[in-house]
């Protein structure tokens, strides 16, 4: 009942912050200096033509009659028509966020389960060597520049050994020849992730590591990991068994919010690796006053967001049996 | 076994199935050398001809939607494309009658001279932004026979010929029906642009196969181009390639690996000068350096104090060292500019202009700046040039009237948008100080800018540029007629001359060309004089394309991704597409 009640009230909070998400969007967007077609530099463009275009966007509309459009037409399911696209944006999203989802999401669970795994075995060993090696190792990680690192594995493992594509999520020759089953389609993916994943991976691991070193620390120090030593369980059941399920709860809460934030992708990792992801549009969106698409693309990680915050609080619950709501 | 090694034992033996399956994928890809292979920096955004305003959905629709004529590429006179033969001019009634070669749609069907009209029909009912402009002055088309076009206009209008005649034609086939759905919609132009087009009809030399989005863009070779095998312009057109495929590559760094591992054969975007000594040692790499139609330029709000005067605006013209901007910054690749016409549309370039500042070292141009201001009326509490007759730094500069110069603002694009104008207006910032004006270089996010400068009129003085002008010069008209100095207006600097609207008018109305030329020269060398815009410079396109997979690229203005360069492009194995 107690639960239930919880996620009553939570799901109250959440539409009232997502109506002010809403509106917020709504307002940035346009106070912002510029409009779709401030930036068609083109002097064959006249004021008059520029303005007919305005009025066909239904941007010479006062503002307060597109706040009403625009909540008539989210709550209606119409999230609108891009500007630069000219097609829905729902199809834009559509085609963008699995790619995004399979590359982030992928590269978020591998890190976070490998940095669990290390950041374990790290506390466990604190102060000796094999402790100082791998927090070092996760500090770089940790600081390494994105864009830098992503250049230096193409150069590396793609131009130079030649292992891995360059760029994109595939092969054009592959795709478009016929007699390409599906495995193959699969590997090519695959093959075109490993690069952009491993970069991915090297930048989140180190992060969920010493968030696990650091959480593992503070429960060793806790009286029931005492007793289970005085009942003389063995070291390995005492770090597996009874620390890490109790230590990972922040890499948790960590892993539900950056797969919630995973949503809107990582322009630079989708530019440098041209992995056709939600991250560049929604860039290309806000730089271009494509209101529909930006505004589509931020209510889609606001919605995520809020919802994975509910599940990671549920799950806590179901994880820590001292937490009650 | 301890269960970490384990683990570890088990994911690396995992690692290594996963690569071993991959590596072939690696190896196994050969080379197709009927693919050339092209490098987008952006994904075009449509293949909606009436919406397409990006430059990557412009090229790859320049290649599938053709116009009446074309620009020769190495003279920059129109040639009959689609057309027959010159267009004939009938002053009594102005018109123009054009007869049209024999050439069909991707689909099958023929061109006619009812989609000439039918295209014409589009554009002026709906409005069509870009086009519109190109369009609005032709009172009526007639169609006598299928393959004569005549074009009867308001009054005499010279880019007509220039820009009218040089805006793709579309299939009355495939349009009819998405312009009839678009009228019946309360915003007929939106339900016309939005229209997604899945496979353009054109008569071009490729078609599209397939768009893949956010992967590629693979085009084929249209089996029914009218020029296929034809000679225009003196020219035997292929296309020799039975495939284009257009790749996007976010970043140069990317895409020049790419270029040299033999992934694309060519990058369809400019190349930084940074790369270029890394492309020469490549000996498979060839580099072409080409002029564009572009001009980069310092403009000033001549409404107000002290952009007003003339003369102010003559010192700083004398200041801009526009040698050291192309040296240092554009890292000399780029052209000195004086004139707002590019130097490479040779036609209607004006060389006889005044050329401030020409030849100077610093000093000279802070002497003679100052000398142009100091017999403008202005004054200082410290001159930039002692009694002695030594450059030293000016202070508290003030007007004719005596009042003190106010500070005021060059804004300019931010450093991520454009390196070369940011730090352009740093360097101008620096050399107006030394001559005591009270100046800031501000970069601004390039929305915000065209809003505060074209929208608003708020501004003293801003770095613009404009990276693909027409080759017809009517932009002069649109940039400096009083008329157009309005919110929204092109005239962003409020430049108001009536001596110069007068011949801008008559420009716009002179259909010979010999004669339209001289009145273009003119309004150059007024603009020259007056000053409202500093031209300062004009980047080199310089572009990379693979030498052992494809031959034959064609340069022009604006660089070698052009129509004739896909038309005529070879594989250099000696096979062609046929």
């Amino acid at each position: 009942m107690e639960i239930r009640r919880f996620i009553l009230k939570r799901l109250i909070e959440i539409f009232v912050i997502f109506f002010v998400i809403l509106t917020v969007l709504f307002l940035l967007f346009r106070l912002a200096p510029g409009d779709p077609v401030t930036r068609m530099v083109d002097p064959t463009l006249t004021p008059e033509d520029a303005a007919h275009l305005i009025a066909q966007l239904g941007l010479d509309q006062p503002i307060w009659l597109q706040y009403i459009y625009y909540l008539k037409n989210f709550f209606t399911g119409n999230f609108g028509i891009s500007f630069h696209y000219g097609v829905a944006v729902f199809s834009i999203i559509l085609n963008r966020l699995p790619n995004t989802i399979l590359l982030f999401s992928t590269s978020i669970l591998l890190s976070a389960f490998a940095g669990v795994f290390w950041g374990k075995i790290a506390s466990w060993h604190k102060g000796k060597k094999t402790d100082t090696w791998m927090t070092l190792g996760a500090l770089i990680c940790h600081t390494l520049f994105l864009p830098w690192l992503a250049l230096i594995m193409i150069w590396i493992f793609g131009f130079n050994i030649g292992w891995f594509p360059l760029n994109g999520m595939i092969s054009p020759e592959i795709w478009m020849d016929s007699s390409s089953g599906f495995w193959l389609k699969f590997l090519d993916v695959a093959h075109h992730m490993v690069l952009p994943l491993a970069t991915l991976f090297l930048i989140h691991f180190g992060s969920y590591l010493l968030l696990m070193r650091s959480s593992m620390l503070d429960t060793l120090k806790e009286d029931y990991i005492l007793t289970a030593r005085a009942k003389g369980l063995a070291e390995k059941v005492i770090r597996n068994q009874h620390a890490a399920p109790n230590a990972a709860l922040p890499v948790v809460t960590s892993v539900g919010i950056s797969l919630a934030f995973s949503l809107s992708g990582g322009a630079l990792t989708e530019t440098v690796f041209s992995w056709p992801g939600i991250g560049r549009e929604l860039v290309f969106a806000v730089s271009n006053s494509d209101y529909p698409l930006a505004q589509a693309s931020f209510l889609l990680i606001a919605t995520v967001v809020l919802i994975s915050n509910l599940v990671v609080d549920v799950l806590y619950a179901y994880l820590d049996p001292r937490i009650k709501y | 076994m301890d269960i970490a090694t384990a683990l570890k034992r088990k994911s690396l033996f995992l690692i290594h199935i996963f690569i071993i399956l991959l590596l072939p994928l690696s190896c196994g890809k050969q080379p197709d050398h009927h693919f050339l292979k092209i490098g987008l920096h952006e994904e075009p955004k449509t293949l909606n001809i009436w919406l397409a305003s990006d430059a990557n959905s412009k090229k790859i629709l320049s290649l599938i939607y053709q116009p009446l004529y074309l620009r020769d590429p190495e003279t920059l006179n129109l040639i009959p494309w689609l057309a027959d033969g010159e267009p004939k001019y009938h002053p009594g009634t102005i018109s123009y009658t054009v007869r049209l070669k024999p050439a069909k749609w991707s689909d099958g069907s023929d061109v006619t001279s009812k989609d000439v009209a039918f295209t014409a029909g589009i554009i002026k009912e709906f409005r069509v932004p870009r086009y519109y402009s190109s369009w609005k002055f032709i009172k009526r088309i007639e169609t006598p026979n299928s393959r004569t076009v005549r074009f009867y206009l308001e009054e005499p209008t010279a880019i007509f010929l220039t820009r009218t005649l040089t805006s793709s034609i579309v299939s009355t086939k495939e349009w009819t029906s998405i312009a009839q759905s678009a009228r019946a919609k309360q915003k007929p132009l939106a339900a016309l642009i939005n229209q997604k087009i899945e496979k353009p009809v054109g008569c071009g030399p490729f078609v599209l196969k397939k768009w893949q989005r956010g992967t590629y863009v693979h085009l084929e070779k249209n089996r029914y181009f009218f020029g296929l095998r034809e000679n225009i312009g003196g020219r035997i057109l292929g296309p020799y390639v039975n495939d284009l495929l257009f790749k996007v590559y976010g970043t140069a760094d990317v895409a020049v690996l790419a270029l040299k591992k033999g992934s694309i054969d060519m990058f369809l975007w400019g190349i930084q000068p940074g790369y270029i000594d890394d492309l020469k040692r490549h000996k498979n790499i060839q580099l072409f350096y080409s002029k564009k139609s572009a001009v980069y330029f310092m403009g000033f709000n001549l409404r107000s104090p002290p952009f007003n005067d003339v003369s102010l605006r003559r010192a700083i013209a004398v200041l801009v060292d526009k040698e050291f901007i192309i040296s240092r910054i554009l890292q000399k690749y780029g052209t000195p500019m004086d004139s707002i016409v590019p130097p490479g549309n040779q036609h209607w370039f004006c060389s006889d202009v005044p050329r401030y500042g020409e030849g100077m070292d610093r000093n000279h141009r802070i002497k003679t700046a100052y000398h142009i201001l100091e017999k403008a009326g202005y004054t200082w509490e410290e001159p930039p040039v002692d009694g002695s007759d030594r450059v030293v730094l000016g202070k508290g500069i003030r007007l004719p009237n005596g009042q003190l110069m106010e500070k005021f603002t060059i804004l300019t694009p931010p450093a991520d948008y454009d390196p070369h104008r940011a730090m352009s207006g740093m360097m101008i910032q620096e050399w107006l100080r030394a001559l005591g004006m009270p100046v800031l270089s501000r970069p601004m996010a390039f929305g915000a800018l065209i809003t505060q400068v074209k929208g608003r009129h708020e501004f003293d003085a801003f770095i613009l540029g404009y990276g693909r002008l027409s080759l017809d010069p009517d932009y002069l008209r649109n940039f400096f007629h009083s008329a157009n100095d309005k919110q929204g207006g092109w005239n962003m600097s409020g430049y108001n001359n009536p001596e110069f609207d007068h011949i801008a008018e008559k420009s716009a109305h002179e259909m010979n060309q010999e004669q339209r030329q001289k009145l273009i020269f003119k309004m150059q060398k007024i603009i020259m004089a007056d000053v409202p815009y500093i031209p300062i410079y004009n980047p080199a396109l310089i572009e990379a394309v693979r030498k052992d997979t494809f031959g034959g690229w064609v340069e022009t203005l604006d660089g070698i991704g052009n129509l004739w360069s896909f038309c005529l492009v070879k594989p250099n194995s000696g096979k062609t597409g046929q």
